[in-house]
């Protein structure tokens, strides 16, 4: 298991390492010139000169390329932000937390919500219940949650005045900053978190050991939720990884709406001022997440299902087997 | 025989798939809701009360009424007609996006999934590469590199739906390689263009056709998220999304400005979404439940 963990937490660097590239030869094809845009517009041609010569932009592409991930891979420094100077490392420090727990707060609503319904449409199957969750299932993919999350302010900020519309706060009071953008940025993950339920426990609900345990007299509730429910769980996880991705970019529009100062806004931002090292910076460190958590998602899988415990367990045992034959 | 079954869903094709589509209602009321828009959409010139542009001070955030059905927005211009028009533009951009990013990821994917070895493995890598950076996050630095734009979403969505697209086919094709009928066809000497193209590829496309069907979805909210943003299309074209970015400034005062064009997204990715169940139940009765 631990060398499972660690061959993947190897192959994420070359990952990492692609992504860094890929991100900085993309930036390097925008268009509109960094050094204009950070001077404006009245700066003089020496000036562009000179900011050009500073951020080193008047040199090759390979060589800035070298420079950079020798910078962010050997000395683990981001650089700074272009436009404010300020340290790129503290900034996402300070940023990703928000955003993640925006994401994690957004799962926690998904599956909190999606797995019940997922298990009452598939125990109700074909009843009023199961078409009740479908057509919400149906109606929380379709709504694009930027335009909940709109439609959200307007009912529980503006006119109720319940909750805030922008911004973070500190401590626990915090908490109620971050409601309306966890829930709007849900729905979808939600509804397939339910979708994908409701299939995997109607594959599993049939089986011939869900029989056996009723017979003998299993309580229905314990039939359900430890024989049912747990067998479909694979799939499941599956969605959740997927989604997870899903929320982590999602999340970027859904702090620009309620203007938290996440990596969202960061990004966005630093695209719209050409800030490149913010952009690169910011990618490199949302791909990192990303990876860990489909790690997560992988080690899930084992938790949940013993065979696949085993498999990785069992590496050189297998070896052993496939010798003999 | 793995052959037989292929061969004649193929032959019977089209027809087959609609009369077993025609008797779920969900997915036919998917597709009625979605040909209405379409035809609207390509109408819309011809039936819109006002001309999408056309300010009219008069009428600055005038509610929804019977000279305005769904009112007016902040410069007096009819939200009905900018929204039936702006269909033009979600709609087309999510259906040309996903079928360029599935050519094109269908060929990468039938090429990693046919040959495997060391070519699957350098795509697939480079892919895995792609995969790792959250998709909205690779929208966006792709639209930033590419600039604004309605031709430019495109290529920036179309660049997006290509790793997902030939994941699944490469799926896909290692499953079908498999089967007798092409160490058949590779035993008579058949060309690799020719097994892969007229092989394998028409037993893989019924996945295919329904991931394609929610993924121009998926792309039309994807597309709006992006000029929700300010790096899709831009104002003062009717896109959905841009709309709802421009509507955001005005919410206290005038919300149903909000309401029209979100709602459009939302019937529109929902009838995608009925129309791709329903395909899919109709193309692969095992996945049905």
């Amino acid at each position: 298991m631990l060398k499972y963990v660690l061959k993947r937490l190897i192959w994420m660097i070359p990952i990492v390492l692609g992504v860094a590239i890929l991100v900085f030869i993309m930036m390097t094809f925008c268009p509109g010139k960094p050094e204009e845009i950070i001077l404006g517009p009245s700066a003089t041609e020496t000036e562009l000169a000179a900011k050009r010569l500073e951020l080193g932009l008047d040199d090759p592409i390979v060589l800035r390329l070298g420079r950079y991930m020798s910078d962010v891979f050997i000395h683990f420094d981001l650089g700074k932000s272009w436009l404010t100077n300020v340290d790129i490392t503290s900034s996402i420090k300070e940023r990703l937390p928000r955003t993640l727990m925006l994401t994690v707060t957004t799962l926690f609503i998904s599956v909190g919500i999606g797995i019940p319904l997922g298990v009452i449409a598939a125990i109700k199957q074909n009843k009023w219940q199961d078409s009740l969750c479908m057509v919400l299932a149906l109606i929380g993919v379709a709504i694009p949650n930027f335009w909940l999350a709109l439609l959200l302010v307007l009912q529980f900020s503006v006119k109720l005045n319940w909750l805030p519309a922008l911004g973070i706060g500190t401590g626990l009071a915090g908490i109620k900053f971050y409601i309306l953008p966890a829930i709007s940025g849900s729905t979808g993950g939600l509804a397939s978190c339910a979708r994908q339920t409701r299939s995997a426990m109607l594959d599993v609900i049939r089986a011939d050991y869900i029989t056996t345990a009723r017979s003998k007299g299993v309580p229905e509730r314990d039939v359900i939720l430890k024989h049912a429910l747990k067998n479909s769980l694979i799939p499941i996880i599956t969605v959740m990884g997927t989604m997870f991705g899903h929320f982590l970019g999602g999340a970027m529009i859904i702090e620009t709406i309620f203007a938290i100062p996440g990596m969202g806004t960061y990004i966005i931002g630093a695209v719209n001022s050409r800030d490149y090292p913010i952009v690169q910076g910011g990618s490199i460190f949302l791909a990192i997440t990303f990876s860990f958590c489909m790690l997560i998602v992988d080690l899930l899988y084992a938790m949940v299902d013993p065979r696949i415990k085993a498999q990785y367990a069992s590496g050189r045992k297998k070896r052993k087997v496939k010798a003999n034959a | 025989m793995p052959k037989m079954t292929g061969h004649a869903k193929n032959q019977g094709g089209f027809t087959a798939v609609m009369k077993q589509m025609s008797k779920n209602k969900a997915a036919m009321l998917g597709l009625l809701i979605l040909s209405a828009e379409i035809i609207l959409a390509i109408l819309a010139p011809y039936i819109i009360p006002y001309d999408y542009s056309f300010m009219d001070m008069a009428n600055m955030f005038a509610k929804p009424s019977a000279s305005h059905l769904f009112g007016c927005d902040d410069m007096g211009r009819d939200i009905f007609s900018r929204v039936l028009f702006g269909a033009r533009y979600s709609i087309s951009i999510g259906i040309i996006a996903v079928a360029i990013g599935s050519v094109i990821g269908c060929t990468i994917g039938a090429i990693a999934g046919y040959f495997g070895g060391q070519v699957d493995n350098l795509i697939m890598r480079f892919l895995d590469i792609i995969q790792a950076i959250p998709g909205m996050l690779l929208m966006i630095v792709i639209s930033a590199v590419l600039g604004p734009g309605y031709f430019n979403t495109i290529v920036a969505l179309s660049i997006g739906s290509i790793s997902g697209m030939a994941r699944m086919l490469r799926a896909q094709m290692l499953k079908e390689r498999e089967n007798e009928y092409i160490e058949a066809a590779q035993s008579i000497n058949c060309s690799k263009f020719r097994i892969i193209t007229s092989h394998l590829l028409p037993n893989c496309i019924s996945p295919m056709i329904v991931s394609a069907t929610m993924g121009v979805a998926q792309t039309i909210t994807m597309a709006a998220g992006l000029s929700f943003i300010g790096l899709g299309v831009q104002p003062p074209i009717p896109e959905w999304g841009a709309m709802l970015s421009a509507a955001r400034q005005f919410i206290r005062q005038a919300p149903h400005l909000v309401y029209f064009p979100g709602l459009a997204i939302a019937v529109t990715v929902l009838a995608l979404n009925l129309l791709g169940d329903g395909l899919r139940d109709a193309l692969d009765p095992k996945l049905k439940n």
